[in-house]
């Protein structure tokens, strides 16, 4: 889902260019002998497990482990047991190749991480040399899969799929005028401009302001002026929760009175604290499916707090489900064999998700992106339309 | 059009606020303190530190709480501001400049992770915030509490003003600023003079931190840098090293975001305020008010 800019991105970046490339040299010249056909299956993770994504990387790994135990207490796959390897990358493009290495060198055959999507795009090449199959349960930019790698597959709605849901719930909400606004970064922007193009294409809904912001600031009194002079019928912030909270905040000062929306980046809980008061009750949101809007989920909500003795929280039934269709699909293949596995993959056809029946596009993603409009009421992000 | 014009002025003194210890350190030992804008995050830190360990403020007493912390706070900062030029940057005050500005950039990173690593990555929401009615005036939705800072922002700016003007240790500032070799000859205490920079400089940073925490409502622990380089802006097109410099430029920083984002769109925002800037800094390189041979504090 995040697709975070730190400051020393550059120097990143470079930094893991670097070790993709000597990895791939050094540790991962053997990778493929090192899948033993004895012993436990090893299903790597690569998530924030500190940082300030932690919490979702907690609600992700229990989701996984919950899967693990479940195949693992029906005997585990081609007789083997299942064994989650959860390596932390802090949403850092560094730590996050380090962590691929280090997974893969653990002897990983599938991996099932990934959510912040700059920290998850170095570990594509590392799993690719690897021919480590990935199924990746949050990460949801464009990039991803633009690269076209065979070992990479998205199980959460992409960007142009949550335009999509915003749309159609804009037009179907009778929304004349909207003001688009972003914060400049890949995901935010990938959002407001497919955004753009479907409400040019529908025609019904006109885009009365498409601007952006800078992250990281206090003030957005001047985005708030030029939303104030544009009086759209509704507000869509495609970035995140923080600059939301304060521009809900700044425009609810200045007396703005139509409808906000927010991405998916901007559902927290913080966004309605920073928001401050009441400010945010009423504040719509496109989002993928979280276990509270789920219906049917609440026997699995329920082992899942007895697992963990806390609720399931964004992305837990995604990346629950990311393991079982792992184990789908080395079953399928028959094999850990990296290429089997990716052509089980491709075959899947209506495996049981929360997210509905799986298949993947030739683009190997989601065919819907199962994106859903929330509400802020009482303080809380609730299901509003399903949009099915 | 006045709308922007306030907007425009109102973050304009916040930058003001900031930029003047840019300016009034660089004034007196041509460092460009980096750390600067850290300490506005420390500032917001510790008034949010203070506020939650207090409990639950009644909203009567809000206004009241708030300037009692802003105090506080301005001595804790100014504190932490001497330390800093005492542990980072005394010890190097005769080595290449290069040097100074290296540890300057490393207290910058010190403070910024390690309130990460004691207060936590995630942003956190001030307990106290300020609310309060909005007035038309010509034009411009103006709010109670916008004023309030306004009115604090300008009592803080005029008496620094008026003390770098009319006490004895304001004119042992700017003996330093023109010749420090000068100045110790003549008796004047030079380290003392700078601590005493440090803590007003690092006093007004902090303020202006608690004040952004309580008209804002969030912080958090990189809220520093963005605000750091916008200062640093200001006081260098105010003239680096002057204090109505500063102030102006952080004004006209503020002014020339607003108006930058109402004709080109808020994308090219940056884009129009810093080309104005090197435009500005070609024609004129000293700044608003910066002479080539001048009185600095």
């Amino acid at each position: 889902m995040k697709l975070r800019i730190p400051r020393a991105l550059g120097m990143a970046a470079v930094a893991a260019t670097v070790l993709a490339t000597t990895a791939c040299g050094g540790i991962l010249g053997g990778g493929g002998e090192k899948t033993a056909d004895s012993g436990p299956i090893k299903i790597a993770a690569v998530i924030p497990l500190s940082g300030s994504s932690a919490p979702t990387g907690a609600y992700m790994k229990n989701g996984m482990q919950m899967a693990v135990d479940e195949i693992n207490a029906k005997g585990g796959v081609l007789g083997r047991q299942l064994q989650l390897d959860a390596e932390d990358e802090a949403c850092d493009p560094t730590q996050a190749a380090a962590a691929a290495n280090k997974a893969v060198s653990n002897g990983a055959v599938i991996s099932v991480g990934g959510y912040c999507s700059g920290a998850t795009l170095p570990t594509l090449p590392i799993f690719q040399k690897a021919n480590i199959p990935m199924i990746i349960p949050a990460a949801n930019s464009q990039d991803l899969v633009n690269q076209k790698l065979p070992n990479v597959f998205l199980i959460n709605g992409t960007g142009a799929q949550q335009s999509a849901a915003a749309v159609k719930f804009m037009v179907k909400d009778g929304v004349k005028s909207v003001a688009l606004v972003d914060d400049n970064t890949s995901y935010s922007k990938d959002i407001a401009t497919e955004t753009k193009k479907d409400l040019d294409a529908d025609g019904t809904v006109k885009v009365a302001l498409s601007t952006s912001v800078t992250a990281g600031e206090s003030d957005y009194s001047s985005v708030v002026h030029d939303i104030m002079g544009a009086n759209p019928d509704m507000l869509y912030w495609t970035g995140y929760y923080q600059e939301g909270g304060l521009i809900i905040n700044q425009l609810k000062a200045a007396g703005y009175a139509g409808k906000i929306m927010v991405a998916d980046g901007s559902v927290d809980a913080s966004l309605i604290k920073i928001a401050g008061g009441s400010n945010a009750e009423g504040v719509l949101a496109t989002m993928t499916q979280t276990p509270d809007t789920i219906k049917g989920a609440e026997s699995w909500i329920a082992d899942y707090t007895k697992q963990f003795g806390s609720a399931p929280g964004p992305y837990s039934t995604q990346s629950y489900d990311a393991v079982r269709v792992a184990a789908e699909a080395i079953t399928k293949a028959g094999s850990t064999d990296g290429t089997k596995v990716i052509a089980a993959l491709e075959a899947i056809d209506g495996f049981e998700l929360f997210s509905g029946p799986l298949k993947f596009t030739p683009e190997h993603t989601l065919s819907s992106g199962g994106f859903q409009i929330l509400v802020v009421q009482d303080g809380k992000f609730v299901l509003k339309d399903a949009l099915s | 059009m006045t709308q922007l014009i306030w907007n425009g002025l109102f973050v304009g003194s916040f930058y003001a606020l900031v930029a003047l210890g840019y300016s009034m350190v660089y004034g007196i030992i041509k460092l460009l303190n980096f750390a600067h804008g850290d300490i506005y995050m420390l500032g917001a830190f510790i008034g949010f530190a203070m506020l939650t360990s207090v409990g639950v403020i009644p909203a009567s007493l809000s206004i009241t709480a708030l300037l009692i912390v802003l105090l506080l706070v301005m001595i804790s900062t100014g504190a932490i501001g001497v330390a800093i030029e005492r542990v980072a940057y005394r010890p190097l005050r005769n080595s290449p400049r290069l040097a100074v500005l290296i540890t300057a950039v490393g207290a910058s990173f010190t403070l910024e992770y390690g309130v990460a690593a004691m207060a936590g990555p995630n942003p956190r929401v001030f307990p106290v915030r300020l609310e309060g009615q909005t007035f038309d005036i010509l034009g411009a939705r103006i709010s109670a509490p916008q004023i309030v800072l306004m009115v604090v922002a300008v009592i803080l700016m005029l008496g620094l003003n008026s003390y770098v003007q009319r006490t004895s240790m304001g004119r042992a500032m700017r003996a330093i600023a023109l010749d420090p070799k000068g100045s110790l000859l003549m008796g004047i205490n030079v380290n003392k003079v700078i601590t005493w920079t440090f803590f007003i400089g690092s006093a007004l940073a902090g303020a202006a931190g608690v004040m952004a925490g309580a008209y804002y409502g969030k912080i958090d622990f990189l809220m520093g840098f963005i605000i750091g380089l916008k200062a640093f802006t200001a006081a260098v097109i105010g003239g680096i090293g002057n204090i109505k410099g500063a102030m102006l430029g952080g004004l006209l920083l503020g002014l020339l975001e607003a108006f930058g984002s109402q004709w080109l769109g808020g994308q090219w925002r940056d884009v129009f305020t810093f080309a104005v800037l090197i435009l500005f800094l070609t024609l004129k390189p000293t700044g608003l008010l910066g002479e080539r041979v001048t009185e600095r504090v």
